[in-house]
Order: C-alpha cells, then structure tokens, then sequence
C-alpha cells in the first residue's frame, strides 16, 4: 500500500510549553483517520504543521513520498520553499470556522486559487466549480456572498474550495465544532461519502460515533503524545488505555 | 463682489491643491509607517511609533512653523512656503492613516491569512486580492472623517504664510469692514466636504454588498 503520510518524531514547543512530544503515525492512500483527544491536546497544532500553517521543531514528514522536513541534529529540516510549496498543494484544510472569503461570491471562493495558483482557465475553473458545488448540493448558492448562508452550507462551500485544487490528502480541524446539530449532519455526510470515494483525510472531531463510522484507523491524543491507537473498533469499542476510556466515557451521555 | 468671488476661487484653488498633494503623498506613506509600527523589528517599531506620537501629541500648526522654519534656523537656508506646508501636511497626516490602516489590518481574522496560505496564495496575492478589500470596506468610515478634516485643516497653511482660502478670506474681510468673505468661505468648506462625504458614502454603499 502506498503511504500517503509518514511523520516520524514530530516536536514542537511555543515558548517553553511543549506541545508535542515525539508523534509519529503513518497513513496510506485512500485511507482515512480520525484524532480525537481533548483540547490543548496537540491535534490542531499536528495538523497546522502538516499543512504548513505552523512549523515543526524536530522530526521527518513525508507526503506522496516528497520530503517537507526532515530531522538533523535534533531539529527539523525543511525542504527549500518551491518544494514547500509545490507539497503544500498536495494538502487541503478545512478549517473550524470556515475561513471563506466574505468579499467573493460562492463561485469565485472556489474558483480564485484554481486560477490565480493553478492558472487554469476560467471556463476549467468554473466548471470544476460547478461540479464540486452540485457534489455539495448548492449549486442555487453559487452566485451567493457567504454571510447569506448557513453555517452548514458555507462549511460545505469550503469543502468545495479545498477539493477544487485536487489535494491528494485532505484535512478536517474540527469541522463541525462551530454548528449546530441539525447542520453537523449535512457536513458528516459529505465526508463520508468523499470517504467512499476513497479521498485521504485526516479528521480532528469529537464526533465519536461519526469517527468511529467512517475512519479506517483512529487516535488517541493527550498533553502532546499518542495515548493509543489502533482500528476504530478497538479504539473506540475496548480502549486499553484508561485516559482513552476515560476521555470516550465523558462523550456518552 | 465679483472681484471678491474670484479672488476667493484662487485662495480655493490653492486650498484644493493642498488637499489633493497632502493625500497623494500620505495615503501611501501611511501603509509604509504603519507596516513600520507593526513591524517585528524592535528599534523601527520604537522609532515609528515615536514618530506617530510627535505628529499626534502636538498641534499641527506647531508642526507646520517648525517645518517651514527649522530648516533656516539649523542651515541658514529657507524654502518655498507652499512646499513647506506639503511637508507639514504629509508628515502629520501619514501619522493618522498609519493608525486607521493598522486597525484596520488587525481587526481582519487571522483565519482569512491561514485560508489563503492553505490554498497557496502567495504573501503578494494575499495582500491585494483577500486582505486589502476587506480592509478597505472597513476603515473607508474612519478614513472619510480624516479626509473631512484635512479639508478644514488646509486653513493652518496660512500659518506660515500660504494665500489658501481662508488667508483670502480674512485680507478680504479685514480690507472692507465685513464679515462676509469669511462667511462666503465657510460656504466653500461646506461644499467642498459635502461632496467628500457623498464620494465616501458612495464608496461604503459600493463596498456594502457584503458582510
């Protein structure tokens, strides 16, 4: 099986307050993964340094087999920024608060990088676009700003916006922390069924039962390490852990 | 009268020419004093912001005779006095826009820095296309006060001499025993900042198309 990715010994501090402790996990194509842990766990900072938004102390990252970093001597070294860039493209986030762009429409949230990183055509673009946008069941809203839309539905709009650029891993902070219920539902389906599709992603969630579903392997994070790790079934149905057990127990209401 | 009213066009002419130089030069120069106190580089940051409060912590008619006059007292040489009070004009007023362009560059989420990072813009890209247009819609209220004022403020340059409107005015006045030419000029002001704050207004009903 072909490895997606390989993050050997990931560190990293901010000040003197070690965030992760020596992570390492592997992830292949096709696959998907899901965090769970509780906050100031270091899920969110593991992956802001896949994806480029924060930068690694120490510890090797590969992604589709390219180098981001590297550790020599105790520290992380990164590969020069073309190369950061070009492995940047291969990886997609979709973030908590959605972060579209208020001053574009729908379209052309989508359409912008495709364009003016890609260079492709405006025709390619919308096309691809429109696509992706009738894939997330708005293709009405495409003309639309994204204060005129739901949660729900700009989560999915963003979704839209990070698929367009073909990323060969996709990542998920915490997608559905800022919506209600009702609106959550919307999201998990269409992870789920990118999942089905056999599109790589890593998922940070406290949606038990939803990482549980869709995941092919799942873990555990506390205070910066792996607690535990393993296929969702164990993880989630008989952790060995008792933080894991403890942590799960606190979501079963 | 006649000779009144064009002797008054002048005087606004002379007050517009400020007007339009003094934005010309310090809107940019704004962004540069504002990138400089937002800088991580501690002696430009100390330095700026130093800058910014002389400009701001003393009055603008102090600061125009020290421009005009400074140069005389420390070289012995003088300048002409309308570019004096350009100097003056733009050095005070970058100072207010630095402050108007940093709010409003701070108050952007930072999560709109991190989208366009993620989707790999580059730092240039991001700037004009995702963060400057937002910026804008939201400092445009702040910026058409300043700009109100810069147009009432053109009456300090008299200060060290320049025929502006209200120099104008007040000659006029004090030459015919009356107080009409100063009320004729406060006309002027009116007119001039009402049409600026229809410019600005129309400006934020442009941008208001979204949230």
């Amino acid at each position: 099986m072909e490895e997606m990715i390989k993050l050997t010994g990931l560190r990293k501090s901010f000040g003197k307050n070690e965030i992760l402790k020596d992570i390492s996990f592997t992830l292949e194509k096709g696959r998907v993964l899901s965090i769970i842990g509780p906050s100031g766990s270091g899920k969110s900072t593991t992956l802001r340094i896949i994806t480029q938004l924060e930068r690694a102390d120490d510890g090797t990252l590969e992604i589709a087999g390219r180098t981001l970093f590297s550790s020599i001597d105790g520290k992380a070294v990164y590969a020069r920024p073309q190369e950061e860039r070009e492995i940047g493209l291969k990886t997609g986030l979709v973030f908590q608060a959605f972060n579209l762009f208020p001053h574009f429409t729908v379209l052309r949230n989508i359409t912008e990088a495709q364009r003016a990183v890609l260079r492709r055509s405006r025709e390619e673009a919308e096309d691809k676009a429109i696509a992706l946008l009738r894939k997330m069941g708005l293709e009405d809203k495409a003309r639309e700003y994204p204060f005129q839309l739901s949660g729900g539905q700009q989560q999915r709009v963003s979704i839209a916006r990070a698929l367009a650029l073909d990323p060969e891993v996709l990542f998920f902070d915490e997608p559905t922390s800022a919506l209600d219920p009702e609106l959550t539902r919307e999201i998990l389906r269409v992870i789920r069924e990118l999942a089905e599709e056999k599109m790589t992603m890593v998922v940070v969630t406290h949606e038990m039962h939803f990482a549980r579903l869709i995941s092919d392997h799942a873990i555990f994070m506390d205070k910066g390490v792996i607690v535990e790790e393993g296929s969702p079934d164990e993880l989630f149905g008989n952790p060995k852990e008792e933080r894991t057990r403890k942590f799960i127990a606190s979501f079963e209401d | 009268m006649q000779g009144l009213l064009l002797q008054m066009a002048e005087g606004t002419v002379v007050s517009m020419r400020i007007f339009v130089l003094t934005l010309l030069f310090s809107l940019p120069l704004g962004f540069v004093v504002a990138k400089g106190k937002m800088t991580r580089i501690k002696p430009i940051r100390w330095i700026t912001d130093l800058y910014i409060q002389i400009m701001r912590g003393t009055p603008l008619i102090l600061q125009l005779i020290f421009v005009y006059f400074a140069p005389f007292y420390i070289f012995g040489a003088s300048y002409d006095r309308f570019t004096a009070c350009i100097v003056a004009f733009v050095i005070n007023y970058s100072a207010y826009f630095a402050e108007i362009y940093r709010s409003g560059l701070q108050s952007i989420d930072k999560g709109q820095h991190e989208a366009a990072k993620v989707l790999g813009f580059t730092r240039a890209y991001t700037f004009f296309h995702i963060i400057l247009p937002q910026v804008i819609k939201r400092i445009l209220p702040a910026l058409g006060n300043e700009v109100i004022t810069l147009v009432k403020d053109t009456a300090l340059a008299q200060t060290i001499g320049v025929a502006e409107l209200f120099r104008v005015a007040q000659t006029a006045s004090s030459r015919e025993f009356s107080t009409v030419p100063i009320f004729i000029a406060g006309i002027f002001y009116f007119v001039m900042n009402y049409i600026v704050s229809r410019l600005f207004a129309a400006g934020e009903r442009k941008l208001g198309y979204y949230r």
